[in-house]
């Protein structure tokens, strides 16, 4: 009998605010902890016990903790129940975590379905943060009032990644958009449609986006078009990167370098103009999550449809492998 | 004066005058004596004075030299020699005193002298009298070593008579002297009496055990009669259709059961007789040959020592002479041919138990003992209608198949003994396995129904009662689930092999149509299952292994083809089987390079939570749905292709894009993403 963890997933992973616990949501409901310090600094050998969560516990069996986010106090969690709220202290005492607060938003669809969340940004307004809904609406609440603060729409499909710099916000979905909106403002501030260009779209994957990123002067996006930079100003497409991939899920413009992983066997590390710095082999199928820190060490963790997270310490090769179970 | 007297004596001496002279000697003895000492001093030093006074005046006179003082002078000389005599005396005198002194001081000193060796003797007589006293002291009579009744009891129970002296309370000495003997000699008089006793006794016994014998040579004589009479009933028996004496010849064929299989025998008849279950029970053998090795038995356990060392002996020189000549090669082979038959034959009777299933399928389990490796094997085989007809079906009703893995990791194949690995080698086989067709499996549950548990293995030949009592009904009761379990999956595979999909049980949730279909159910093999390109993950996993039975499903629907890898475990369905998924459309997907068609085999896979009930449509119920996640896949994926049959909202949702593969029984029936 396969063991139901055999086929689970990560769709989301985020770090504790010091950096010393990582957190795993998978397909089933649970959250995973582990004790991210102790395992990359090891007292002796690591057994494979040491590699598998400090404690789990279940929001909701066979809920899908599709999007994760770490504010200085709380641990957010965003699922179709709802945007729900854990504080660090419950977290890592490996309790039954108690819920500190919890949001749910308001059903516009007579659907049946729950809405989803698929993505959370912190905004630079403490107590905000804006999250990319399956109703393909961007909503910015107030953690601290429940409050929706701001409905951004300018989708047709769901939202599958929002990345945020400053007063620009990018917003990638389903429908193959990529918004760039100016908070400031109140509408879409221009908008990229990659899927309409022969040399970046793949008609048999589709036309979403499965992620975005953004810096001072380019936008990075990709899904089942090919990952792509554009000039922020000019709109122009600059850079088809070329990978070995059947759709990008993850991509990340940090410093000068490119972070991208999807359906495929690598996830990448990359110079802006696409020089490959580093292909690291990933346990999992396709990779749904990959979050990375500077301190208190430098680590990369990359998850998604496996139950194994791979650990990088120097952004270029594997050094360890977590498990679920 | 004096000077006469001298003179008189001296001559007195010469004439032999003793009388005057010795007179004289005491005379002046006592004389000395009694004049003081002091006194003559005074009158020596007078006298000497006067005498240098007269020798002055003679110078004096001298000098004057004269007539007159010649006269003077020889008048002065007359006084001076006259004054010399009285020195005389004075001198002599004084000589006896000392000499007097002297002798008395000899005599007092020899008074000392005895008066000490007086007082020697007196000590020495004391010592002796002392020692005398110490040896009388330790003297140690013989009554002491006697031990004796406490001085109270003595009191208290002798008789009067004897006691009655020291009744007192202060004793003395004689009294308490008298006392002891008196208790000496009650003492002698006790034991007396006792070894009388005793002896009488023991005449008794001696009778009693002569009775015994007696008795016992009576019974002797009975049981012959009986036997004669038990016989003489055997026609009635007959006649009338008791079974007493087939039980009785049963019971007696249990008897001359080795202790395992005697073990099983007699909890699996109890077995039996609580479920009345259809379980046969039978003693399969010969009788005769048992009660030979019986005998053999208690004679060669007897010998068995000598023999080993005997053996290993011969092996050493066995070695040196292959060293010498290979000539006698061939007549050792042939030695070890007979050693290895001896060490793998069994005990002439065997346990035959037969299950049986609610369809008819039998089960034949027969249980050798192997007493050289000490351990059971069981041979299997099962009987079945020709309505299993099917390949597949044939297979998984497999004596093998279905006792293998009855309980986790237990397949039957290694020798449960671990002293067998060395036996075993020293007739040149390499493991047990090499002998299972042989020899039948060693089953671990096989050992313990036997109650033998190799776990706590003390070297001795002791076989547990309550091991066994306590496993057999387990055993049994598996075994007849897995027998029921695998007839039910039998059944269905019966079916899918000629591409039907058979009925399920209404407890599952399931759409009643679907466009994709069975085409071809085959069994499939290990080797097989290697070269799918996604099971290297199942079998680093442990997931799937060796001993488990492989089957291939096609599903298809259009040109659209999905091959799907079963796994059926031993333990159906308390293991679920497992499906690994080959897509051949645009490509050939598998878990390993597509989330859709890992999210596909995980809703087959995974959560089927029945129990045992399910065994009757589990893989039906599983094919089922495979072909219903099959449409959803192609007409999530390739709309334009293939008609929406199936009810769903969305093709994909979510970051991992995934594909509606739940199903909602709501209306017709919905599939969402979760």
């Amino acid at each position: 009998m396969v063991n139901k963890n055999f086929y689970n997933t990560i769709l989301s992973l985020t770090f504790c605010p010091r950096g010393n616990y990582l957190v795993a949501g998978d397909i089933y409901g649970q959250i995973s902890v582990f004790y991210l310090s102790k395992i990359l600094n090891p007292e002796g050998n690591l057994t494979k016990f040491d590699q598998t969560p400090k404690h789990t516990f279940t929001i909701e069996n066979n809920l899908h903790i599709n999007s994760l986010l770490t504010t200085e106090q709380y641990l957010v969690v965003g699922t179709s129940v709802g945007i729900i709220g854990y504080d660090w202290k419950n977290i890592k005492n490996g309790k039954e975590a108690k819920i500190s607060w919890k949001i749910e938003l308001p059903k516009v669809q007579s659907n049946f379905e729950k809405i989803d969340i698929n993505c959370m940004v912190l905004s630079k307004d403490p107590g905000l943060i804006y999250v990319g809904c399956d109703d393909n609406n961007i909503y910015c609440v107030n953690i601290e009032s429940s409050a929706i603060v701001r409905t951004l729409k300018g989708h047709s499909d769901y939202i599958h990644d929002i990345y945020k710099l400053e007063n620009e916000l990018v917003s990638g979905g389903e429908d193959g958009l990529v918004n760039v909106w100016d908070l400031r403002e109140k509408d879409v501030a221009c908008k990229v449609e990659p899927w309409k260009r022969d040399n970046i779209a793949r008609n048999d994957l589709g036309k979403w986006i499965g992620a975005v990123s953004l810096s001072d002067d380019w936008i990075l996006c990709g899904g089942g078009p090919r990952l792509s930079l554009w000039h922020l100003k000019s709109l122009n497409n600059s850079m088809i990167f070329p990978l070995e991939d059947s759709g990008i899920h993850v991509a990340e413009l940090y410093e000068d370098k490119v972070f991208a992983g999807g359906r495929s066997n690598y996830f990448y590390n990359m110079s802006v103009n696409g020089n490959i710095a580093a292909e690291i082999p990933v346990s999992c199928v396709t990779v749904y999550s990959a979050i990375h820190q500077e301190n208190p060490q430098k680590t990369l963790c990359i998850a998604g449809s496996s139950p194994k997270i791979d650990v990088c310490t120097n952004f270029t090769y594997k050094d360890q492998v977590l498990s679920l179970y | 004066m004096v000077k006469e007297k001298r003179r008189k004596t001296n001559s007195a001496d010469n004439d032999g005058e003793v009388d005057v002279y010795k007179k004289v000697v005491d005379y002046e003895e006592k004389e000395a004596l009694t004049r003081s000492a002091e006194d003559d001093a005074n009158l020596y030093f007078d006298t000497c004075k006067s005498i240098r006074q007269i020798l002055a005046d003679i110078f004096d006179l001298k000098v004057q030299n004269n007539s007159e003082a010649r006269l003077k002078i020889s008048e002065k000389c007359t006084q001076a020699c006259l004054l010399v005599a009285a020195l005389k005396k004075l001198n002599r005198l004084d000589k006896f005193r000392s000499v007097h002194a002297r002798e008395s001081l000899s005599i007092e000193k020899q008074k000392v002298d005895s008066t000490n060796l007086q007082y020697q003797n007196l000590l020495y007589e004391a010592g002796h009298l002392m020692s005398e006293y110490n040896k009388c002291k330790q003297f140690k009579s013989k009554d002491e070593d006697i031990e004796l009744i406490s001085l109270e009891e003595f009191l208290k129970e002798a008789p009067e008579s004897v006691t009655k002296p020291f009744q007192v309370t202060e004793l003395t000495d004689a009294l308490k002297h008298d006392r002891h003997v008196a208790r000496l000699e009650y003492e002698l008089t006790q034991r007396k009496q006792l070894a009388e006793l005793c002896k009488k006794l023991e005449d008794e016994k001696k009778q009693l055990a002569k009775d015994i014998i007696q008795k016992k040579n009576k019974l002797d004589l009975l049981a012959p009669r009986l036997a004669t009479v038990l016989e003489a009933t055997k026609p009635l028996q007959e006649q009338l259709g008791l079974p007493i004496g087939k039980l009785y010849a049963e019971h007696k064929a249990a008897r001359l059961l080795p202790e395992p299989l005697y073990l099983l025998y007699v909890y699996a008849d109890a077995f039996k007789q609580v479920y009345i279950s259809d379980i046969g029970l039978e003693i399969l053998g010969d009788q005769d040959d048992a009660q030979q090795w019986k005998e053999q038995q208690n004679t060669f356990r007897n010998s068995n020592n000598d023999e080993s060392e005997q053996e290993t002996e011969q092996e050493v020189e066995e070695i040196a002479e292959v060293k010498k000549r290979r000539r006698r090669k061939s007549s050792i082979i042939d030695r070890n041919e007979e050693k290895k038959k001896r060490l793998l034959s069994p005990h002439p009777l065997a346990v035959q138990i037969i299950v049986k299933s609610k369809e008819g399928v039998a089960l034949k389990m027969t249980f050798s003992y192997r007493y050289q490796l000490n351990i059971v094997t069981v041979v299997s085989s099962s009987e079945y209608s020709d309505n299993f007809s099917a390949f597949t079906a044939k297979e998984i009703l497999n004596g093998n198949n279905l006792l293998g893995e009855l309980f986790e990791e237990d397949k039957g194949t290694n020798s449960p003994n671990s002293g067998n690995t060395y036996q075993l080698k020293k007739v040149g086989v390499d493991s047990y396995s090499s002998l299972v067709t042989e020899l039948g499996n060693a089953y671990q549950w096989a050992q313990r129904i036997c109650g033998m548990d190799f776990l706590e293995q003390e070297h001795e030949k002791k076989f547990s009662n309550t091991l066994s009592q306590a496993s057999v009904e387990i055993v049994l009761k598996t075994i007849i689930k897995r027998l029921n379990s695998h007839v039910a999956l039998a059944t269905q595979l019966q079916q899918l092999e000629s591409n039907i999909i058979p009925s399920i049980s209404n407890h599952v949730d399931f759409p009643k149509m679907s466009v994709s279909s069975l085409t071809k159910f085959v069994s499939s093999s290990w080797s097989n299952f290697c070269k799918v390109p996604s099971s290297a993950l199942f079998i680093e996993n442990e997931v799937v292994g060796q001993s488990d039975l492989f089957y291939t499903a096609i599903i298809s629907r259009n040109n659209a083809i999905m091959q799907a890898h079963i796994v059926v475990k031993n333990n159906y369905p308390i293991q679920l089987p497992i499906f690994v998924l080959l897509v051949k459309y645009k490509g050939e997907l598998h878990s390993g390079n597509s989330d859709d068609v890992r999210d596909m085999e995980r809703a087959v896979n995974v959560g089927w939570c029945h129990g045992s009930s399910c065994a009757e449509w589990l893989l039906a119920a599983q094919i089922k749905c495979l072909c219903m996640y099959f449409d959803v896949y192609l007409e999530t994926s390739d709309p334009a292709a293939f008609q929406q049959n199936v009810v769903f909202f969305r093709n994909v949702s979510g970051r991992n894009r995934g594909r509606p593969f739940k199903f909602h029984k709501i209306g017709t029936g919905i599939f969402t993403q979760t």
